[in-house]
């Protein structure tokens, strides 16, 4: 199929792609990686008048800094995928994204996608949005009225949409730097290899900071809803098994051509259970 | 839709070209310029038969915009050949293992197989090992050779490329 | 480590050698062009406009706004074209309804994605939008969306003539009694669902006019359909010509017409040249698909485990129309026994119309469904007796001489067991699970398998060769090319009877002007029928020249060689070159060029008493595999995969191991994790990202072993290996579930989720 017809400009910022947006509003898509745009526009299933592309507005590699909260590791939005999978930095300070990208389509796909991109897309079976509520990321928006900082557990708000205002871009990822004593594990079910998974489950895993102290864990779901869960932190105790069931309980995952519900609702307790125990055990190393 | 002249540099040759905005790269490579071993195959990313080269590094032929290529590198499978269609190692390893049944991923498996096994030995990393090989190409799909014959043919150039 | 190259052993030079040649070389550099790579001045873009409704009456068509759109050329309905019909009698009118299909619908749809309009546009973008334009008013009408329902009474009819499309019936011995005299007897219900060609080329084509003929390049498997386009535009069939552009892939899925009849109206509207490539979206939705089959199978054996009755019942979704319903529904009955001998058989397979897409050829063409069916239940003869299962296949399998449910003599050699063995070799040692939770098994799929058309068809293919003065050789046949190598096959052949070099032989195929007709290239018939044409073609070129190569060479016309260009004595030094040859036959007026005709065995079968002839002859095959299930998540893993089929003689064993290797991935696809899901006649998720082909992680090596038996009736003893290896899969992988959980599944494909069920059905069990 063909595009339908559109405009195209070039921003080489994110203030002038941020003004071109409110310049055009609903008419206007932003074209970043182009990974999830794209086949939506060779399939016409929609029509913006104009894209505009921001892949010239940030050149910057992913860095490490000392923030109030601890390190965070700071991915600019058009981080490519490529880089999440390779970059020491991400491999160092987030196993957990780095694992989870390895399951992100495929090398074309990695070459230009985008974390951005991809949260902002807000695919429910997401692998990338899975990561940014388990590890309790933080997305810096940029708007007409200025900046923004929503945590991931704010982002998604339903199939294919975040709370974000149609005006606003995303400019940077926040991830919390992995800390010691902490374990990680991503866990995915998948009908052929490199698919959108069926249900993928991300853990990070904190020892307990003293003998007597409960340990805890963030626990976020993939596949199982109309967008990226986060398991209630209440549901979780030490038991993984016990875990896994309560979270699965306060799933209504729906039906879908590659699996039902009652199917993802399963591999959403197995998994977890998995991905529990593994994250546990990383923890103890 | 307002045409605008753009330079493509295209196997290591410039062309002028009138596009459109909304024109794909895959859509200008095969249907302006005229280079058959691009081609339509899903226009969704999975397939891997617009498999291209931007500046080195393989991108989805049919979700790049011709306009955004203006001004980079598109390598083809034709630009990997030497003059007089003197073949790259690896297209020779293709036609001696048999990894080419109908053909029409052929391009894209190349290009992508020489992708990897240049990052592989470039980045002193030896040469890929064969589930790797399959890992790099999981997005380009075939229907005809079940794929074995393909592996073996990487994995042959592979071990050309690391040894030399 | 890289996989071993064929090892097999020939008596011949270049038969029997793994060359890479002519179209190959093409394909690795890239230069090939495939049917969309084809410009002509002036052309126009063409593009469907398909029903979204399964089932309706069209009340209205307007036109106008699309035909108004600046650079639209022409919008077609059905009131232009000339005659509206496509009649297919697909097994020859033999027991079948006769069934028109429109080109374009005219008062009614009857399945999503059925043609109702066509345009032709300056632009794609354009064609685009002036598809969007039309604007067809439909009402919805009942329709039927699965064969059982289609069967029922006052079910809303597909057709007015009724929903059987047709019903073969096989029978012979006294299958009541004999099944009430057995020790033991099984029956089990498969099902198996739509598939997808999915060949990485969609279906695309150029059409233009020259010299008032119609000429169509199209990415087609059958040239005859030259005849029928002309039909449908009230032309003379000299006024057609279709050209095959060597595919890539068909699969069966281009061996009805695909793009072509659209292509020819738009340009015999337009006078200019069309260029038409649908989506694969639009492919996927709307394209033929395979037959899904209901199969019901009662097996009945003696304690030893000798089979002695059988009673099969097969419904095949034939879809809104029939294409090729007829035959493959005819093959899977002539094949519904397997490779096993079956005194007392009762078959019966019917073809039936839904509102679903239709149905049609497909690699394996209804012998590949019932694998499954067979299969299951000879594993479950051997649960049931307690004999291993390949204890219980040696005691079963035909014999060359048996006899096979339709009165036919096998008269070629049966070396299935041979298959079986070599298989089971490849696999080693069974696998450990990987770690708690996890089961494997073993499994093993035999098959028989046809090759060649239904014998009543008297299938014919013809090849011209020409030596030409300086010793090269052209070869010209309408065959077509799927990518296994159908052209180059015939370069070897001729290479090897008139010792023509292989860079030195040109092959020019797929012209219905240009070319002998050499039919099409389906039903695993080209080695057969072509490589036959071409062997006896070049045999008689190389007879008639012998004896002037004997006279110049003061030899024997019998003591001659051909071989490396050059023709020399055997006994003695001398030789000369096949450019002096020519020249000498020249000067005595013999000509170095030969049109030749092969026809296959005749024969006819009676569909009353369903006895008589049915295919020339069979490949017999084995596969086994390893596999590890996943209890908690019902994944199945395949860990080691291996096949062995008899293709009697390989002409060129790496292409041999390359279909056996690409037919066996296709399968394990179409036994886990492709499906085509229909609701209501609605084509759900039309993606080609949800429409799971394996890719290149998803299975291990096919490991490959081939039998040589030498009987086969392709030339020099060649049997068809196109379609067979596909057939084993399904039946393998369930052999393998069965073997590690204990349950058998029973519907295709054998999904993580249905994998569970039959686990948590184990566990209620206990």
């Amino acid at each position: 199929m063909v595009a339908p017809a559109f405009e195209y400009v070039a921003a080489g910022s994110y203030d002038e792609a941020v003004r071109l947006l409110a310049e055009n509003g609903d008419e206007a898509k932003i074209l970043a990686g182009g990974q999830s745009l794209m086949p939506m526009l060779n399939l016409r299933l929609a029509h913006p008048e104009l894209l505009i592309d921001i892949n010239p507005a940030d050149q910057r590699p992913p860095t490490l800094a000392l923030h109030n909260s601890g390190e965070m590791l700071r991915l600019p939005a058009l981080t490519r995928h490529r880089v999440l999978l390779e970059h020491d930095l991400v491999r160092q300070h987030c196993p957990l994204l780095a694992e989870a990208v390895r399951h992100v389509g495929n090398v074309r796909v990695r070459n230009r996608g985008t974390i951005a991109g991809s949260l902002a897309h807000a695919d429910p079976t997401s692998e990338i949005g899975c990561c940014a509520l388990a590890t309790g990321a933080r997305i810096l928006a940029r708007g007409p009225d200025g900046e923004r900082t929503v945590p991931a557990s704010d982002l998604f708000a339903g199939y294919w949409s975040t709370t974000l205002d149609p005006g606003q871009i995303i400019t940077d990822v926040l991830i919390p730097a992995a800390r010691p004593r902490q374990g990680w594990s991503f866990q995915e079910m998948v009908r052929r290899t490199s698919d959108f998974a069926i249900v993928a489950v991300a853990v990070i895993f904190n020892l307990a900071e003293r003998s007597g102290a409960p340990a805890s864990a963030t626990v976020a779901l993939a596949g199982v809803a109309d967008r990226v869960v986060l398991a209630d932190s209440e549901l979780v105790d030490d038991d993984p098994e016990q875990t896994a069931a309560r979270i699965a309980d306060t799933l209504d995952p729906p039906d879908d051509v590659h699996a039902s519900g009652a199917y993802r609702r399963r591999l959403a307790r197995v998994l977890t259970a998995r991905a529990l125990r593994e994250a546990s055990a990383r923890a103890a190393v | 839709m307002n045409k605008r002249q753009v330079v493509l540099g295209v196997n290591g040759r410039d062309h002028e070209v009138w596009i459109t905005p909304s024109d794909t790269l895959l859509d200008v490579l095969h249907d302006e310029l005229g280079l058959a071993d691009v081609r339509y195959g899903c226009g969704e990313g999975v397939c891997g038969t617009c498999t291209v080269l931007l500046d080195g590094e393989p991108v989805n032929g049919c979700l790049t915009l011709a306009v955004q290529a203006a001004g980079h590198q598109v390598t083809t499978l034709r630009g990997l050949m030497g003059p007089g269609e003197a073949m790259h190692p690896l297209q020779e390893c293709f036609l001696r293992r048999g990894a080419s049944q109908c053909g029409f991923c052929t391009p894209g498996m190349i290009l992508t197989s020489l992708d990897l096994v240049r990052r592989s030995v470039g980045q002193g990393q030896g040469r890929p090992s064969r589930d790797e090989i399959r890992y790099a190409l999981v997005g380009n799909l075939c229907r005809c050779t079940g794929y074995t014959k393909i592996l073996d043919a990487v994995e042959e150039y592979a071990d050309m490329a690391a040894e030399s | 480590m890289t996989t071993a190259d064929p090892q097999t052993r020939s008596a011949y030079k270049v038969v029997g050698t793994s060359p890479a040649h002519h179209d190959f070389v093409d394909k690795v550099k890239g230069s090939l062009h495939y049917a969309a790579d084809w410009q002509l001045p002036g052309m126009l873009h063409g593009r469907i406009v398909r029903s979204p409704l399964p089932s309706a009456r069209i009340t209205g068509i307007d036109v106008t706004a699309a035909r108004a759109l600046p650079g639209v050329v022409a919008v077609l309905t059905a009131a232009d074209v000339p005659s509206n019909q496509i009649v297919e009698l697909a097994s020859g009118g033999l027991a079948e309804l006769q069934v028109t299909m429109p080109v374009l619908a005219q008062d009614r749809v009857r399945y999503m994605g059925e043609p109702v309009a066509v345009v032709a546009a300056a632009t794609p973008q354009i064609a685009h939008e002036a598809a969007e334009l039309v604007v067809v008013d439909y009402e919805e009408l009942p329709g039927v969306f699965d064969v059982t329902s289609a069967r029922a009474d006052g079910a809303p009819r597909v057709h007015d003539v009724g929903n059987t499309l047709v019903s073969w019936q096989i029978h012979c011995g006294d299958v009541a009694g004999a099944l009430a005299a057995a020790d033991v007897v099984v029956e089990g219900e498969y099902r198996s669902q739509h598939v997808e060609h999915a060949y990485l080329e969609p279906e695309a084509g150029v059409g233009w006019l020259e010299n008032g003929v119609l000429t169509l390049r199209v990415s087609t498997q059958v040239i005859e359909h030259a005849a029928m386009i002309a039909h449908i535009l009230g032309l003379p069939q000299s006024k057609v010509r279709v050209i095959a552009a060597y595919m890539g892939g068909g699969f069966g899925g281009k061996e009805d017409m695909t793009v072509e009849p659209y292509l020819a109206l738009l340009v015999w509207h337009t006078r200019r040249p069309v260029r038409m490539i649908w989506d694969r979206q639009e492919s996927l939705v709307a394209s033929t698909k395979r037959h899904p089959f209901i199969m019901r199978y009662r097996t009945g054996a003696d304690r030893d485990g000798t089979i002695t009755a059988q009673q099969v019942e097969i419904l095949g979704d034939a879809g809104a129309y029939p294409n090729l319903s007829p035959r493959v529904l005819f093959a899977a009955a002539a094949c519904a026994c397997g490779p096993y001998r079956v005194p007392n058989a009762s078959i019966t397979s019917t073809a039936v119309f839904t509102n679903n897409v239709p149905a049609s050829a497909f690699r394996g063409f209804g012998a590949m469904q019932i694998v499954l069916g067979y299969e299951s239940q000879l594993d479950e003869l051997a649960v049931r007796l307690g004999l291993s299962r390949t204890e219980l296949r040696e005691r079963n399998f035909l014999v060359k001489g048996d006899l096979l449910p339709t009165g036919e003599r096998l008269d070629t050699c049966v070396e299935v067991a041979e298959t079986m063995h070599r298989a089971l070799a490849l696999l080693g040692e069974p696998p450990r699970p990987s770690g708690p939770g996890k089961l494997t098994g073993r499994g093993i799929g035999c098959n028989r398998h046809p090759y060649g058309r239904t014998i009543w068809f008297r299938d014919r293919a013809s090849a011209w060769l020409s030596l030409q003065a300086d010793g090269t050789l052209l070869i010209r046949s309408g065959v077509t090319d799927l990518g296994a190598g159908q052209a180059a096959s015939l370069c070897q052949i001729a290479a090897e009877v008139l010792g023509a070099p292989l860079d030195d032989i040109s092959i020019h195929i797929g012209d219905s002007a240009l070319n002998p007709p050499a039919g099409g290239t389906f039903a695993t018939r080209q080695l057969y029928m072509s490589g036959n044409a071409v062997l006896h073609a070049a045999q008689e070129l190389r007879d008639r020249m012998a004896p002037v190569a004997a006279d110049l060479l003061g030899a024997s016309a019998d003591d001659l060689e051909f071989a490396d260009g050059r023709v020399r004595a055997e006994t003695g030094e001398v030789s000369i070159t096949l450019s002096e040859l020519a020249a000498a036959c020249d000067k005595r007026a013999i000509s170095t060029a030969h049109l030749s005709t092969w026809r296959a065995e005749a024969g006819s079968f009676d569909p009353r008493t369903g006895q008589g002839d049915t295919f020339p002859d069979y490949t017999y095959g084995t596969h086994a595999a390893d596999v590890e299930v996943d209890v908690e998540t019902g994944q199945v893993t395949v860990l080691r995969y291996a096949a062995c089929h008899d293709v009697g003689r390989a002409i060129n064993p790496m292409r041999v191991q390359g279909q056996i290797q690409g037919g066996a991935m296709q399968g394990l696809g179409y036994a886990l994790t492709e499906d085509v899901a229909i609701e209501d006649g609605y084509v759900q998720a039309a993606l080609f990202a949800n429409y799971l082909i394996p890719n290149a992680q998803d299975f291990p090596d096919v490991l490959v072993d081939i039998v040589e038996s030498g009987e086969g009736k392709g030339p020099l003893g060649a049997r068809g290996i196109g379609e067979p290896p596909i057939g084993n899969v399904a039946a393998t992988i369930a052999s393998a579930i069965q073997d590690a959980i204990g349950v058998r599944p029973d519907r295709l494909p054998m999904t993580p989720e249905r994998v569970l069920a039959l686990l948590d059905e184990t566990e209620r069990q206990r």
